[in-house]
């Protein structure tokens, strides 16, 4: 077994005093007990889920008044710069906190001007160049029992880190020095495949890791697990992705629980020929929710190996694609409902669930609702996991890819109605005119279309090249998930409605898999899919310069068809807008209120010669990186495309809505993309609101907005 | 004396208005102006299919997770910086299996054939392999109208 190679000592100073504590607050009992309305103590501003504060000094008349009030640029936090930054900070008595950098360091920042406070990396050598999620994650824990205050996050090496909040230092009672290593204590080998092709126990290249932020509940922490993307794994085997409690004062594990049953226990006879036992993945990726009160864990599990095919996981498969609860002192199930049997779409549990205490003909339900890529909006009553209204298994078309197995029936929620478009059929595409639909309806002859799970094809160079979807990989709404607002009892969530994903599989070549079928286009070469930051980090060994010799061009015909040439015409989406929207979903009535397009209409459809004289309505923009903060009044959210328009400079728009009406009410001007979701706090009498942004030429960056007049 | 000075003065003006009116020249290049050879574009379309095209796809349209490089969100997203800070994305952060393994003239050859896929006109002159220098060639989206 190889040991972890933690190369260097992990780099940890004070760079200031810690900012004076500036509020006065009461000493809570326990850890995340403390609900001050104006931090944001929480990677979603709370346990459930909510991204809601009930702040209202920024507010419809002074939105587009916001300046910078400060920024925080992460181009040092690691050794090369980072164009992926998706972190929310915390703040908690006058500190942001957050993950950042290329190094996915933890930074303290004084929440009124931005200066750095301290800053802790890990140098995880090998073991961090080999992770599945680097970069810089998106973000960390704060716990406090009232008189310590520790911040806890994940490295891209898979160790649970634990600081002292004040002054950045590993705390030396917690794991093994400060640290937690979650390969270990884990109820598997974590193991990789060597030179020889065998699966052996290695600590340091064993596929397993996580980009989102721990949660910290009644003293215990919970952590899920990610691995690379799936749709071209190597192998039908991989390590599972168990999620697990431990001890926010020691470090312990107190509970794990198995996302994929080991023999004997419920669930495994979902798993047929005994696959349970070998297939791996299957984690949870997401945002975890908890109900202290219920004493209830919200799991949203992803797929299982293998995102196209599950030939050699023939069953429903359980708990994939399902939302679990489980009991937050021991990990036992309580319940849990499959949204997805027998998972073929890579649609995962993508977002946060979302707590939300409602009346339902008069009735009052402690609800979690689940936004999701398929674009459903799932409602269950989170004490029993029962369906608050009628979710029905309906016949799905079977599929007839060789060794696959197809589940006749999926679960289709009776409301509320799909909030995002979730299939290809003619009536999504581009309709602009006559003939730029003509030429949709030519391009998309080649493929397979269908409505929601309408199953992956097998690919041929004669057609279909495969299935083409919206509302699977890229959703819908992907990672960020929503908001829920306690006020109104309404859902908000960016969803994309034109994020074309063709799913086809090909039989796999032996030197890339031992799968029968991975992802791919027949006539092409298998292309291994590599998730976004993988080689990225700052771990990632700096490549020598070699020059390269120049290759020359296959030809055409060696090549198979190019299939994304088809997803356009004449330069424009081949679905019609809008591209991108954020609904309002009122969870007492299971009813739709609102539907806005989000951003600006792409230049290159404002510009675009084909509709010369047409007047053509907000479109809103396909992206699957917004996520959405709900305030008092507004619902917050910025573009996550560059656009130059008469009315702004190259750039990207911060952007307020009326709650109730979906009216845009305001809007500011950002360099770069919203890759991050926003946040909100007050301090001194100023609210502030944080949103990362990056992407293209522009690396990550933290800018702080707040309101002009005196300090 | 004093005429020689003047003499002096008067030439040194000159270098440096004739230096300076080559930097505005400079500087006001764009993507338009036939910036890089089509031999440079070539050799680049078979570095690009090699080091490139298995994450952006075989004619730049993009793929499972990356984006297109060619076409007009890319274009969007671009427009208004210059070819030196595509240049220095590409460099440092790419191919992403290899971060930084693509020498200077390789990349400035990639970058040329991205600039033909994207219908930009060739020229007589060698795109350059010096972030500066490009830094100097601004990428406007839409073609300029004719003076």
């Amino acid at each position: 077994m190889h040991q972890s190679s933690i190369q260097r000592p992990a780099i940890s100073f004070l760079a200031g005093v810690a900012a004076a504590v500036a509020l006065i607050w009461i000493t809570p009992a326990s850890g995340q007990t403390r609900a001050k309305s104006d931090e944001w103590p929480s990677y979603n501003a709370d346990l459930a889920g909510s991204r809601y504060r009930p702040l209202d000094q920024i507010n419809a008349s002074n939105f587009g008044k916001l300046e910078v009030a400060w920024r925080f640029k992460t181009d040092s936090i690691g050794n090369r710069p980072e164009y992926k930054l998706e972190g929310t900070p915390l703040m908690v008595n006058g500190v942001v906190y957050a993950t950042a950098g290329s190094r996915r360091a933890a930074v303290a920042l004084d929440a009124g001007t931005g200066e750095l406070l301290w800053v802790h990396g890990e140098h995880e050598g090998e073991r961090g160049a080999s992770a599945p999620r680097q970069l810089s994650g998106r973000g960390l824990a704060y716990w406090t029992d009232g008189k310590e205050e520790r911040i806890f996050y994940i490295t891209p090496g898979f160790r649970l880190i634990g600081l002292d909040a004040k002054t950045g230092a590993l705390i030396p009672s917690f794991g093994k020095g400060g640290v937690v290593d979650l390969k270990l204590d884990d109820d598997q080998t974590i193991s990789a495949w060597n030179d020889k092709g065998e699966w052996v126990p290695d600590l340091v290249h064993g596929e397993i890791g996580i980009q989102s932020a721990p949660v910290v509940a009644k003293d215990t922490i919970l952590v899920g697990a990610a691995f690379r993307e799936g749709m071209t794994p190597k192998s039908m085997r991989n390590n599972k992705g168990f999620a697990r409690g431990f001890d926010a004062r020691t470090g312990k594990r107190l509970w794990i629980f198995h996302t994929i049953p080991m023999k004997g226990e419920y669930g495994y006879d979902t798993w047929e020929n005994g696959s349970a036992d070998y297939t791996g993945n299957t984690g949870v990726w997401s945002q975890i929710t908890v109900d202290e009160q219920l004493g209830l864990v919200y799991l949203p599990v992803e797929s299982p190996t293998g995102d196209y095919y599950g030939g050699h996981r023939p069953g429903n498969n359980l708990f994939g694609e399902s939302l679990v609860a489980v009991d937050l002192k021991t990990g036992q199930r309580k319940w849990h409902y499959q949204l997805v049997h027998h998972p073929l779409w890579d649609m995962d549990i993508s977002s946060a669930p979302l707590l939300a205490d409602i009346n339902v003909d008069g009735k009052p339900v402690k609800a979690v609702a689940v936004p999701t890529k398929q674009g459903f909006l799932y409602v269950f009553d989170r004490v029993t996991g029962k369906p608050v209204w009628p979710i029905e298994e309906r016949p799905v078309e079977k599929g007839n890819v060789p060794g696959e197995w197809y589940s006749p029936t999926q679960p289709f929620p009776t409301k509320p109605p799909a909030y995002s478009r979730n299939g290809v059929t003619p009536d999504v595409l581009i309709d602009f005119t006559p003939e730029l639909h003509d030429q949709a309806l030519t391009n998309v002859s080649k493929f397979k279309i269908g409505p929601v799970f309408t199953p992956p094809a097998e690919s041929n160079v004669n057609g279909p090249y495969s299935t083409l979807t919206l509302g699977t990989a890229a959703g819908g709404t992907n990672w960020p998930g929503g908001s829920y607002d306690p006020e109104t009892h309404n859902v908000y969530v960016f969803a994309c409605n034109a994020c074309l994903v063709p799913i086809g599989v090909v039989p796999a070549p032996k030197e890339v898999s031992d799968m029968k079928y991975v992802m791919g286009m027949a006539g092409q070469k298998v292309q291994i899919a590599r998730g976004p930051g993988e080689n990225a980090g700052a771990d990632s060994p700096r490549a020598s310069r070699a020059p390269a010799a120049p290759a020359a061009p296959p030809p055409a015909a060696e090549r198979g068809p190019n299939i994304y040439a088809l997803l356009g015409v004449k330069g424009l989406p081949l679905i019609k807008p809008p591209y991108g929207t954020i609904s309002a979903i009122n969870l007492d009535k299971g009813e739709i209120l609102w539907q806005a397009a989000h951003g600006d209409t792409p230049d290159s459809i404002r510009n675009n010669p084909a509709l010369k004289g047409l007047n053509i309505p907000k479109t809103g923009q396909s992206d699957y990186n917004v996520g959405t903060l709900v305030t008092k009044t507004l619902v917050i959210a910025g573009d996550g495309q560059i656009t130059t328009t008469p009315e702004h400079p190259r750039g990207a728009m911060l952007r307020a809505y009326d709650k109730s009406t979906g009216q845009q009410v305001g809007a500011v001007w950002m360099p770069a993309p919203q890759t991050g979701s926003p946040m909100t706090y007050m301090l001194n009498g100023k609210q502030y609101i944080i949103v990362a942004v990056s992407g293209g030429a522009y690396s990550g960056e933290y800018i702080a907005f707040s309101l002009p007049g005196a300090e | 004396m004093k005429v020689k000075t003047t003499i002096v003065a008067l030439v040194a003006c000159t270098i440096i208005g004739v230096h300076y009116s080559t930097l505005r020249a400079q500087s006001s290049r764009s993507v338009w102006d036939g910036v890089y050879t089509e031999e440079q574009a070539k050799q680049g379309q078979g570095l690009y299919n090699e080091k490139c095209s298995s994450c952006h796809g075989d004619t730049l349209m993009g793929g499972e997770s990356a984006p297109a490089l060619a076409g007009g969100e890319f274009l969007s997203n671009w427009n208004g910086l210059t070819l030196g800070d595509l240049f220095e994305r590409i460099r440092t952060t790419m191919p992403q299996n290899r971060p930084g393994s693509v020498a200077r003239p390789a990349n400035a050859q990639i970058l040329a054939y991205m600039l033909s896929a994207n219908q930009f006109p060739a020229g007589k002159t060698e795109l350059s392999q010096q972030t500066e220098v490009l830094k100097e060639i601004k990428i406007d989206a839409q073609k300029p109208n004719p003076k």
